[in-house]
């Protein structure tokens, strides 16, 4: 049987562990055995957006040797992917061999609709939900990755489910890691239009690939319209997409 | 314009407070990328043409020096004076001293921002020759007093009511109105008779050719072209990394400035000189002076990483693109450059100290990167500006590393190394931050994350990480059936 | 003293670490480069239209002359300001001036600089010009400025007429900066290519044609 390790965000490990466990559902259901390494902790992004380099090769040293044995690595952020595939390199810059280690994981490191889809070479993965759905393009799926079609071709594959446009879908939804928290004012003014554009699209539900954008428009959402939801794209796959996520 | 780029929070609030901006600014973002993507959908290949955009610009860091001495060499082949100068007194100088030295008492002014970085106007003022800016919006904000609203469209947030009053005082218009055609017309008429006069125009440089001398500029308006072509002395501005190498570059990178800047194929005109005036000819510039501007530049350029920031062309089309921009607008950024370029910019112009909010108000989103035509990678620069402040660097100024974020850092790379300080930490985070749990929600973290909270909840941190849930669904599988 | 900014500049630059240059993409060509004279012709037509300019097409120059005469009319126009380059040499618009009770003026009629200046500013309705080249990439008009080819003559005047030989016409930017740079021509003082009229939205956002320079470009196109 295939297997293909797990490479679980600290947001989701911390936060949202339930999005983990989806995932290990979606994957099982799909034929693949996920494995995951308990010796995991965080890829070192919150370090290297502060411009903590130093602390953060530590995170990204401990990174390479937990998970350069997997054949393939498949991960639910793509925020983490684009730090190990873009900014590990210029980590380990004046370090040769580190870096050759680390550009050789990136290569086997996938995002999970982009393994669904193209390593796997399936679009329909059995989901079902009765309804509307929105599909936000976080920044480093969309951009950094430039991954867009896989997600959507997988809400589209889903049973009894109308993708519906969503207006500025790839317009950043204010998250940024500790942008929210330093600059709060304007992030609230971008996670806002997010949240409005959501509702005047008329979708049941939103749809995402990013932890990150989950907890920043889930939690504006949980204030000011709770009876909205927003989940990640691997919840919805498996089967919880009407549970939601907050 | 003196930087206030230390302001950039109370400035930036001020402005999500201002709706009818907001409204401006969305409007503006919208549109500014439709126009953009419009004009590059009619390259026959888009990502093509700004991979060559970006190969070109990327082509001129590299060959920087000789790029300068070779366009210096064909430029004066031509007829034309080129002049060099350090910083901003030393070109403030030389151009006072030649408008001086020729009994100017007024200069008609095209757009430029290296002439705003150098503060050209106030020089010429203390000097008493009087600079007139003749870019409409430039001439609004320059009789308002006020600083530019956006980088193409200076004015275009000041009320027609506003502007009528300013063009009856100081533009001789007859009867109020507000109807921007009526507006433009006196400002015409105003701007038309310090044309039909003015013996030396200053302008900026769009591009300067290094393989024929040549300078290139581009407007709508058409106060360029006046600038140069009606007065004996037309002195040009650039900054030294407007070189181009070639004439086919040029046009290329020309291609893309319109397209990117305003959705154009090209602007209305586009002048290309090369020297002054020839013998016989009754219009254009007797004397033609080229000031190739440092200010700071060549430092960045002894920068590998820094020098990246090099590349720009100046066309805008990053503010459009940036999230952050379309909510907070120029005025934040507190100088000459603003939105993501403005980021990237002014920090090596004036001091990652000084700048600090510039470079940490940003997602990361990557939006100006995509919509570059130059080649820049803006959330690159940025984490780099905000590794050498962390650690203090002194070579772009950094600022003193900030002690209790270092340490904290150092911690969290304790945690990160094994999986046993990483959960004990998150059990550590899970106490604190639950304490103010409701229904399995925080609304609050009493002092911590305030600015997360200010607007959004976050979920009760489960019992259980999902490294305690593994534990468990791999003790399940283990079990036998 | 000044060569000291000089040295120092480039002396910095120099010491810089030095790095390598990035391969070029190719690009496909534009598709203006496969046209030929009657699509160039029609490109640049419907793109010059759609920047509220006016194209004429007539067959020889007594035929320009005449749209001229129309367009003179339409416009109320008494007096204008003509450029002396051969095209316009050719067509004698002083004479044509006399039979239409134009008053017609050149640069020769003035000895300097600053009566031609006030001439060209206030007197002038429209400016005249012929044009060295026309292209289909944009709708553009390209006028190489020298002793015959004044540069305020199609800026100042609050109209710009253009009579545009049809052998004038090239597809692409290149076409015309190979000709102008690298052939044995001297190069002009000023190459300026001019698109539609000028143009502003300073204001609101709200156009507003006519900001400095002309408010229409009327462009006559001759020959078969």
């Amino acid at each position: 049987m295939r297997e293909v390790s797990l490479l679980i965000p600290c947001l989701v490990d911390l936060l949202l562990p339930e999005i983990g466990v989806h995932t290990l559902r979606l994957l099982r259901r799909l034929g693949v055995r996920p494995v995951y390494h308990r010796e995991q902790t965080c890829c070192g992004q919150p370090a290297i957006n502060a411009g903590y380099r130093k602390q953060a090769r530590k995170a990204a040293r401990h990174l390479i040797e937990v998970f350069e044995g997997d054949r393939e690595i498949v991960s639910i952020s793509g925020s983490c992917i684009s730090t190990v595939k873009h900014r590990y390199p210029e980590l380990f810059e004046g370090d040769p061999s580190w870096r050759a280690r680390a550009e050789e994981l990136a290569s086997r490191l996938f995002e999970l609709t982009e393994y669904i889809v193209e390593v796997l070479g399936t679009e329909d993965v059995g989901a079902a939900f009765e309804g509307k759905v929105a599909y936000h393009e976080s920044c480093h799926v969309l951009r950094a990755l430039g991954i867009s079609e896989q997600p959507k071709k997988l809400i589209r594959s889903a049973r009894g489910t109308e993708l519906v446009e969503l207006k500025q879908a790839d317009l950043c939804c204010g998250f940024g890691g500790e942008f929210a928290n330093s600059f709060p004012r304007i992030s609230e003014a971008m996670v806002k239009e997010k949240q409005d554009r959501y509702l005047e699209s008329g979708a049941d539900l939103l749809v995402l690939s990013e932890p990150g954008c989950l907890l920043n428009i889930g939690g504006y959402l949980s204030r000011h319209h709770p009876e909205k939801r927003a989940v990640h794209i691997a919840s919805f796959l498996a089967g919880a997409g009407t549970e939601g996520a907050n | 314009m003196r930087p206030a780029t230390k302001a950039f929070k109370a400035a930036a609030d001020r402005e999500l407070d201002d709706l009818a901006s907001r409204a401006l600014l969305s409007l503006f973002l919208q549109y500014g990328s439709a126009m953009r993507e419009r004009g590059m959908g009619t390259f026959p290949d888009p990502a093509a043409a700004l991979e060559l955009g970006a190969a070109i610009r990327g082509e001129v860091i590299a060959r920087l020096p000789e790029l300068l001495e070779e366009f210096e060499r064909n430029a004066t082949a031509r007829g034309a004076r080129v002049l060099w100068a350090r910083n901003a007194e030393e070109a403030c100088a030389l151009v006072v001293e030649l408008a001086r030295e020729r009994g100017i008492r007024y200069v008609t002014k095209g757009k430029s921002m290296v002439n705003d970085e150098l503060g050209l106007n106030e020089a010429l003022e203390k000097s008493g020759v009087e600079p007139i800016e003749t870019d409409l919006g430039e001439f609004i904000v320059q009789q308002l007093k006020r600083p530019p609203f956006h980088i193409v469209g200076p004015a275009i947030n000041i009320p027609v009511e506003e502007i009528s009053d300013l063009f009856m005082e100081k533009a001789g218009m007859k009867a109020p109105s507000t109807d921007p055609v009526e507006l433009g017309y006196a400002a015409r008429l105003f701007l038309r008779g310090k044309f039909r006069d003015v013996e030396m125009g200053i302008t900026g440089v769009n591009m300067a050719v290094a393989s024929t001398g040549t300078i290139i500029n581009v407007e709508n308006e058409g106060n360029i072209r006046f600038s140069k072509s009606s007065p004996r002395t037309q002195v040009s501005v650039m900054s030294l990394e407007k070189v181009v190498p070639s004439m086919d570059d040029a046009l290329h990178m020309l291609r893309l400035l319109t397209r990117s800047c305003m959705g154009l194929k090209i602007t209305s005109y586009v002048t290309m000189d090369s020297g002054p005036r020839k013998e016989g000819e009754i219009d254009g510039p007797e004397e033609l002076f080229i000031v190739i501007v440092d200010n700071g530049r060549s430092r960045v350029y002894a920068d590998l990483k820094a020098r990246e920031a090099l590349r720009c062309i100046r066309c805008g089309a990053c503010l459009p693109s940036c999230p952050i921009y379309g909510k907070i607008g120029g005025y934040p950024y507190g100088w000459i450059y603003s939105g993501p370029i403005g980021q990237v910019l002014n920090p090596l112009l004036l001091g990652l100290g000084e700048t600090r909010d510039l470079y940490q108000a940003c997602t990361l989103c990557g939006s100006c990167k995509a919509s570059c035509p130059a080649g820049i990678d803006h959330p690159a620069l940025l984490l780099e500006y905000r590794a050498r402040d962390a650690e203090g660097g002194r070579a772009l100024e950094g600022g003193k590393r900030r002690f209790g974020e270092a340490r904290l850092f150092d911690l969290w790379a304790l945690a990160v190394r094994r999986a046993w300080s990483w959960n004990l930490g998150a059990r550590f985070l899970r106490s604190i931050l639950n304490r103010n749990q409701r229904e399995g929600v925080i609304s609050s973290g009493a002092g911590l994350l305030s600015g997360w909270f200010l607007c959004r909840d976050l979920p009760a941190l489960p019992r259980r990480s999902f490294h305690e849930l593994a534990r468990e669904l791999e003790r399940e599988e283990a079990r036998p059936e | 003293m000044p060569s000291d900014a000089r040295e120092e500049i480039l002396s910095r630059l120099w010491s810089a670490p030095r790095r390598g240059v990035s391969v070029r993409p190719a690009l496909p060509p534009l598709p203006d480069l496969s046209f030929g004279l009657e699509q160039m012709i029609d490109k640049f037509s419907s793109d010059l239209t759609a920047l509220a300019g006016s194209v004429h097409r007539v067959r020889s120059r007594p035929e320009a002359l005449d749209r001229l005469t129309e367009v003179a009319r339409q416009e109320d126009l008494t007096r204008v300001v003509v450029s002396s380059d051969p095209l316009i040499a050719s067509l004698d618009l002083v004479d044509w001036g006399r039979r239409t009770g134009i008053r017609v003026f050149s640069a020769a009629d003035y000895g300097d600089r600053d009566s031609f200046r006030r001439a060209v500013f206030d007197e002038a309705q429209a400016g005249i010009t012929g044009a060295d080249y026309a292209l289909s990439e944009s709708g553009t008009l390209v006028l190489a400025h020298r002793r015959e080819q004044a540069r305020l003559i199609s800026l100042a005047p609050i109209l710009h007429i253009a009579l545009v030989p049809v052998e004038s016409f090239r597809p692409v930017y290149e076409s015309v900066t190979r000709e102008v740079f690298e052939g044995r021509e001297p190069v002009p003082s000023q190459l300026t290519f001019i698109t539609g009229p000028s143009l502003t939205g300073d204001i609101r956002g709200i156009p507003f044609r006519g900001m400095h320079g002309p408010r229409r470009v009327i462009a006559i196109l001759i020959g078969a």
